[in-house]
């Protein structure tokens, strides 16, 4: 050993008296280079919550957190990000991956604080000095980790499309449906937003994955019907989606789609769980549309015997007389149909609860009863001459269609109405040869329709007729009828209700019709209830509870005989609720 | 009738409403199934509200009711007379019905007060239209968002 080393330690107290070269701060603030990564920001209004950012922290440093005076909502969880500089390590890939791009960094990397807790903030929630910092690092113009635009559908096109009722949508090949579900995050942000709750992320990920069974299965714990619905659910999750915050959204619905139609019905049996054994008892199904069978699919699975009443010819309600072939071929309802029905549930179809059969008998023979009847009153126009022959109801002509019959609508249509079933009567109106005019009392924003639907009718050849309140409906010489209608401007009549439609005076308007389509709304069939049924009815709406019981022991409702949605996955949502009310109310676990 | 005194106005007004109670018991003696029947009951109830209501301002001498002018959403004017066919009568016939009820009783007591010739009796017009313009417009809000939801 050397000699030195015995010395050194007594030589550095000679250090000890020098001036340090360390310092309390830095000798020179210097900024830090203007895309320098330093402490975060969040735009919490863009944000949507959707915990990507947490799930792409490899050190665990993001959380995402409640915070006051931000309640969840549709497309939005309503938690907000919360980082850990114990752990940050600064890589910003939180920032890079943020689909909303809310997440940014100041350049700041100077915080002195003698409080560890300081050092975990929730960014644009929690205020720092570096909130309004223009410099920094964000991500750049025009980068994006993640793929922005989704996979195209292929479709047919229009003019092609007029000729026939052929399904306009393709389908996504696998290579397509792969590459849309890689774009899926998870953050399952979207499941909230689904009526039905289905397990948005878990079947997105079996597509990725190419495990089409397991994707089925989850598709069928929460709905029964993901062909058709695949194709025309309203599809709330895409408007959801965090991926739509800043590009467009998953194609959630064709994914779906893709799955449903990868696995042939036959194999259904082999992948799906079986019916748990006879509970003994029986469940009578008022109305074979979505709602109706989606409690017999899940009644029939708890092990009931289960009998649907359908008073017309065929089983699917709305989604076989009301959406036509283009939207939703026969093939593809009567699969989910065809798979309900190999469970046992039996459909007798053509027997209309009311005539020879009451609601009394049926719940006198049957251990529970689930109406779901659903709006097949289509609403008349309500103005003088609407009883016109050559005015016809949109509910019926689409029915005709699906029947096959011939529609006779003549060379000139008008559709009066704004709704999904206005756009689907002017578009079959069109595969008939007709040139069609859809007129609307207010403007296309705010029509109720689905904008795709609206798109698509415009696109095909309908001419649409905006502020037009119907007046009149008159012989017209040349045969027909004629339409008379009042121009009208919208006016912001009260501060925070929707502006509504106000006549121009003087500005009338009249046009030659074939044939006129009203639209405007359908209202439920509730004649077969009677007052001594017990069921409580409040505006011609059976009164239930959130599972669907009614006032009247036994009976449950759902679908959109009572709920504000009005869509075939809400039915859905309504039917599976019942069918678990049911089995509690018979004994069951209800699960 | 040609210079009401406030009672007899009030009178007036109570009539209209009892005879708005008689035309529900009407319909509901011809209604047929229980979701007219639990409809009209609920429409004839209101009716029966406004007559106690009536009845007591007439025994207090005064009427209190808004003088707030309600936003008129022009729905009733292109709504034709309906005439229900009483056993199947539908939600929009019995809305309908109510509306167009409520107009024309709005429409005549406007009529009153442009007629009447004392001060006190033109107000007490005034105010039944505006309350019966009230009425008017919730079973418009109703018609408009639950029947004619897609127009």
């Amino acid at each position: 050993m050397d000699i030195k080393d015995f010395i050194a330690p007594f030589a550095v107290w000679k250090r000890a008296f020098e001036k340090p070269f360390t310092v309390k701060k830095p000798i020179d603030q210097r900024p830090g280079a203007p895309r320098y990564r330093g402490f975060h920001k969040n735009d919490v209004d863009k944000c949507v919550g959707c915990g990507t950012c947490e799930a792409i922290c490899m050190n665990k440093a993001i959380d995402l957190v409640p915070v006051a005076g931000r309640e969840a909502k549709a497309g939005d969880s309503g938690l907000r990000p919360k980082i850990d500089y114990g752990r940050c390590c600064w890589c910003a890939l939180c920032v890079d991956i943020c689909p909303s791009g809310s997440l940014s960094m100041s350049n700041e990397y100077l915080w002195i604080d003698r409080d560890p807790e300081a050092f975990r903030y929730v960014p644009g929630v929690d205020k720092k000095p570096w909130d309004s910092a223009t410099l920094g690092y964000s991500r750049a113009e025009g980068y994006r980790l993640l793929e922005g635009k989704r996979v195209d559908m292929a479709e047919l096109p229009h003019a092609e499309a007029l000729k026939s009722f052929l399904e306009l949508v393709r389908g996504y090949s696998r290579e397509q449906a792969e590459k849309e579900a890689d774009r899926c995050v998870s953050c399952g942000i979207c499941v909230a937003s689904c009526p039905a709750h289905m397990d948005i992320p878990g079947y997105i990920k079996a597509v990725r994955d190419g495990n089409l069974e397991t994707g089925l299965r989850l598709l069928y714990e929460t709905n029964p019907f993901p062909d058709a619905c695949g194709r025309v659910c309203t599809h709330l999750c895409e408007e959801a989606c965090s991926i739509g915050s800043d590009g467009d959204p998953v194609a959630i619905r064709w994914l779906k789609r893709y799955i449903a139609d990868q696995v042939e019905l036959s194999n259904y049996g082999q992948i799906l769980p079986r019916a748990e054994p006879s509970t003994g008892k029986k469940v009578a199904v008022i109305g074979a549309g979505p709602g109706g069978l989606s409690a017999a699919y899940y009644l029939g699975l708890l092990g009931y015997k289960v009998t649907v009443f359908e008073k017309d010819e065929a089983a699917g309600g709305m989604l076989r007389y009301g959406i036509p072939e283009y939207r939703l071929p026969h093939p593809a309802l009567d699969k989910d149909i065809g798979y309900i029905e190999s469970l046992g549930v039996e459909i007798k179809r053509g027997v209309a609860v009311g005539s020879s059969l009451s609601l009394a008998s049926l719940r006198r023979d049957f251990d529970a009863v689930y109406i779901s009847t659903g709006l097949p009153v289509a609403y008349s126009l309500e103005i003088p001459g609407d009883k016109h022959p050559r005015v016809l109801d949109g509910v019926a002509v689409l029915a005709a269609a699906t029947r096959g019959e011939a529609l006779g609508l003549g060379a000139k249509v008008a559709v009066i109405g704004g709704g999904n079933v206005a756009m689907d009567a002017a578009r079959t109106a069109l595969r008939n040869g007709a040139s069609v005019d859809i007129l609307y009392r207010r403007r296309e924003e705010d029509m109720p329709a689905d904008p795709q639907e609206i798109a698509e009718a415009k696109a095909e050849g309908a001419r649409l007729i905006e502020k037009a309140i119907p007046i009149e409906v008159k012989d017209a010489k040349e045969g027909g009828a004629l339409f008379v209608w009042n121009e009208a401007r919208m006016v912001q009549k009260e501060e925070g209700k929707r502006p509504v439609p106000e006549a121009i005076p003087g500005a009338i308007k009249e046009e030659r019709y074939d044939s006129i389509i009203a639209a405007i709304g359908q209202g439920p069939e509730l004649s077969f209830v009677t007052e001594e049924d017990g069921i409580a009815i409040k505006r011609f709406k059976p009164q239930v509870s959130r599972e669907g019981k009614t006032s009247a022991g036994n009976v449950f409702a759902g679908g959109d005989l009572v709920n504000d949605r009005k869509d075939a996955i809400s039915a859905i949502a309504d039917g599976h609720r019942a069918a678990q009310a049911i089995d509690r109310l018979l004994g069951g676990k209800g699960v | 009738m040609e210079y009401p005194t406030f009672a007899e106005s009030l009178d007036l007004a109570i009539d209209r409403e009892r005879a708005a109670v008689a035309f529900y018991d009407e319909l509901l003696h011809l209604a047929s199934f229980a979701a007219q029947k639990s409809t009209l009951a609920e429409f004839r109830a209101m009716e029966e509200g406004h007559v106690t209501k009536l009845t007591s301002m007439k025994a207090g001498g005064k009427l209190k009711l808004s003088a707030k002018t309600v936003v008129d959403l022009g729905l009733a004017q292109s709504l034709s007379p309906s005439e229900p066919s009483a056993a199947a009568m539908t939600y929009q016939d019995i809305l309908v019905s109510a509306i167009k009820k409520e107009e024309r009783s709005a429409a005549l007591y406007r009529d009153l007060a442009a007629t009447a010739l004392d001060t006190d009796i033109r107000e007490t017009f005034a105010l039944l239209a505006m309350e019966e313009g009230r009425h008017k417009r919730y079973f418009e809000e109703l018609y408009d968002s639950e029947v004619a939801r897609d127009n």
